[in-house]
């Protein structure tokens, strides 16, 4: 049974058997992706997996070697007139990962997409100073644009795209060279001014805690090839494959094979031990078993695990800072991954070595079958 | 030593009264290399850009006569304009040899690649990302190259005037192919460089130094605003601001 979205959202860009390759080698295959108006879409994926590539593909910065890219007009990629590819270009704007400023001023900088477009100076400089404002650059206005720190000139560079008022707006992880808190606060101005301009955007990141705050939708790329798009919800939640669910930050994939099953409820049995998970499953029948660090509880005392169907006798191998978060490493007779916040670490005063209970809930195991 | 010093006496004498044989030498060789110069320019300039920016087929060979070019020896050129002005040459018929325009070639053939060069290795120099922001924002291909080269800007205008320094100070072709010839009072193929070596040889030093002086200071006022320019890029002041902008180029991306 297909169940139809409740509100049918026009689409913006439609990619259809794209392919493409550099020098024989292929680094993009995409069978079909849909981008729809107004909605915020983070491509994910390592390092060489064709991110960027599909950008620049979708902004006709290059001709893809086959397949076909249908815009928001109703015009196919492999028929557009110069003059439709010019037109079509005007309306969409790429922000990179270096700010790739012009040696100018601030103000020039963010007149430039303007002035190439033909804008009298006096239209331009209401527009501009607009835009200034909004992202409180104002004071900035006069200063050498190289002369700008990592932050500022980022955020030069986004201005200068989103002055145009681009129809769709691509980004290829523009705040990965930032520092952690500057990056928090500039991706949450951002997002919301892309938000309230209403502009469709497509977003290359990865990070992916990111992505799961920022983005409508995620499409995730591994190899050049979509392993899933969805919601951040449907990719965090039921990953489709290892590659996604590895990719989107589970720490814990465990291989095992079902014991029983009773009432929705299967019982599956990883290195000897037994795990509870809310799932139906064949007796016997392989599974691999996805578990969000961040649904585990380390409890020193078992009788705290409240409603968490698992709770296993575990000893603690390993701990790393992530940010606000600890990382721990648990052996349970499997390798068990929690995030715990630094504070909760502390009042419990937990050690390597220490002898904790690990509980999570049966709903918290996400099953991946083959 | 006596010798040397009444000649530069002398020859500042000759500068201040503005001596006509000097002075008209002088205004032939700014002209001729200005015109040279300009040339090179309006060719050396998009070879480079297109060396620089562009790959295709057979661009090695195109470097590598560039980059040979950056470093001709003046007499060669000369020769080989020569050979190919003089009477029974392949472009005799034209009768350029020992007249301006047989000066002009040679000079353009000695500054273009050095202009086309500089052009090439700084627009390679500019991230290529650049090229695709200034698309990516709209620019047509032809106002997106004109940014990257007003990027480049402080290479090209090195670029000129390393090209006019060469041709300036070039002594050998112009002799070879101008034969420093002069119409009555007027200097016809007569430069800066070739009159100092007549005047030398003649045993007029102090007309030589005059000539030298010249010849120096109009070198080092080629040199003062290169170098202005170089240090002060990043800097504040207002009138090198102004001359950086190069409205040049900002009126054609905004046309």
């Amino acid at each position: 049974m297909r169940v139809a979205p409740a509100v049918e959202t026009p689409v913006a860009i439609r990619i259809e058997g794209l392919k493409h390759a550099y020098q024989g080698h292929t680094v993009l295959e995409i069978d079909a992706l849909d981008v729809r108006e107004g909605e915020v879409l983070a491509l994910i994926g390592p390092n060489g997996a064709g991110k960027s590539t599909l950008l620049r593909l979708i902004n006709l910065l290059e001709r893809p070697g086959q397949g076909d890219i249908t815009y928001w007009d109703g015009s196919h990629l492999a028929n557009l007139s110069r003059k439709q590819r010019r037109l079509l270009g005007l309306q969409m704007a790429m922000v990179f990962q270096d700010a790739l400023l012009f040696k100018r001023t601030v103000r020039a900088n963010i007149s430039y997409g303007l002035r190439v477009r033909g804008m009298g100076r006096k239209e331009r400089k209401g527009q501009i100073d607009e835009m200034l404002d909004l992202l409180g650059l104002g004071e900035l206005a006069d200063r050498d644009a190289l002369s700008l720190s990592g932050g500022e000139a980022q955020k030069v560079s986004l201005g200068r795209a989103l002055v145009l008022k681009p129809r769709i707006l691509l980004m290829d992880e523009p705040f990965a060279s930032l520092d952690y808190p500057s990056r928090m606060a500039m991706r949450n101005e951002i997002m919301g001014i892309i938000k309230e301009m209403g502009v469709t955007a497509l977003y290359v990141t990865h990070d992916h805690h990111e992505v799961l705050e920022m983005a409508d939708r995620i499409a995730v790329l591994h190899e050049g090839r979509i392993q899933q798009v969805g919601t951040p919800g449907d990719i965090f939640n039921s990953p489709v494959n290892e590659t996604v669910a590895s990719f989107i930050g589970v720490e814990t994939i465990l291989e095992g094979r079902a014991v029983h099953c009773k009432e929705g409820l299967t019982c599956a049995r990883v290195n000897g031990v037994d795990v509870q998970v809310l799932a139906e499953a064949r007796t016997g029948e392989k599974l691999k078993l996805v578990i969000h660090p961040e649904e585990v509880l380390i409890l020193r005392d078992s009788a705290e695990a409240g409603s968490a169907r698992n709770r296993f006798k575990a000893r603690i191998t390993g701990m790393a800072v992530l940010g606000p978060l600890v990382k721990v490493t648990l052996d349970c007779g499997f390798r068990l991954v929690s995030y715990i916040t630094r504070t909760s670490l502390s009042e419990m005063g937990l050690d390597v070595g220490d002898e904790v209970t690990a509980a999570f809930k049966a709903t918290a195991v996400h099953v991946i079958r083959h | 030593m006596g010798d040397i010093w009444n000649g530069i006496k002398q020859a500042f004498n000759l500068i201040i009264h503005f001596d006509p044989y000097v002075m008209r030498i002088a205004l032939f060789t700014l002209y001729i290399c200005a015109v040279a110069t300009l040339a090179g320019t309006v060719v050396g300039i998009p070879l480079g850009t297109w060396l620089g920016l562009y790959r295709f087929k057979g661009r090695k060979i195109f470097v590598i006569l560039v980059n040979a070019g950056m470093g001709l020896p003046p007499v060669v050129v000369g020769l080989f304009v020569f050979l190919f002005l003089k009477r029974q040459g392949p472009f005799g018929f034209l009768s350029w040899l020992y007249t301006p325009a047989a000066i002009f070639v040679a000079e353009v053939i000695l500054a273009m690649p050095l202009i086309a060069g500089i052009t090439m290795a700084a627009l390679q120099d500019v991230d290529p990302k650049l090229r695709w922001q200034s698309l990516s924002l709209g620019a047509s291909p032809f106002k997106s190259i004109l940014t990257l080269l007003r990027e480049s800007r402080l290479s090209l205008m090195a670029a000129v005037m390393a090209g006019f320094g060469a041709i300036i100070s070039e002594v050998g072709a112009a002799m070879m192919v101008g034969g420093n010839l002069m119409l009555g009072q007027v200097p016809y193929t007569r430069t800066l460089t070739t009159s100092t070596v007549l005047a030398v040889s003649s045993g007029d030093s102090t007309l030589a130094i005059a000539l030298g002086i010249i010849l120096l200071t109009l070198t080092v006022l080629i040199i003062i605003p290169m170098t202005l320019i170089q240090q002060h890029a990043r800097g504040k002041t207002t009138w090198l601001r102004g001359l950086k902008a190069s409205l040049w180029f900002r009126r054609f991306e905004g046309a």
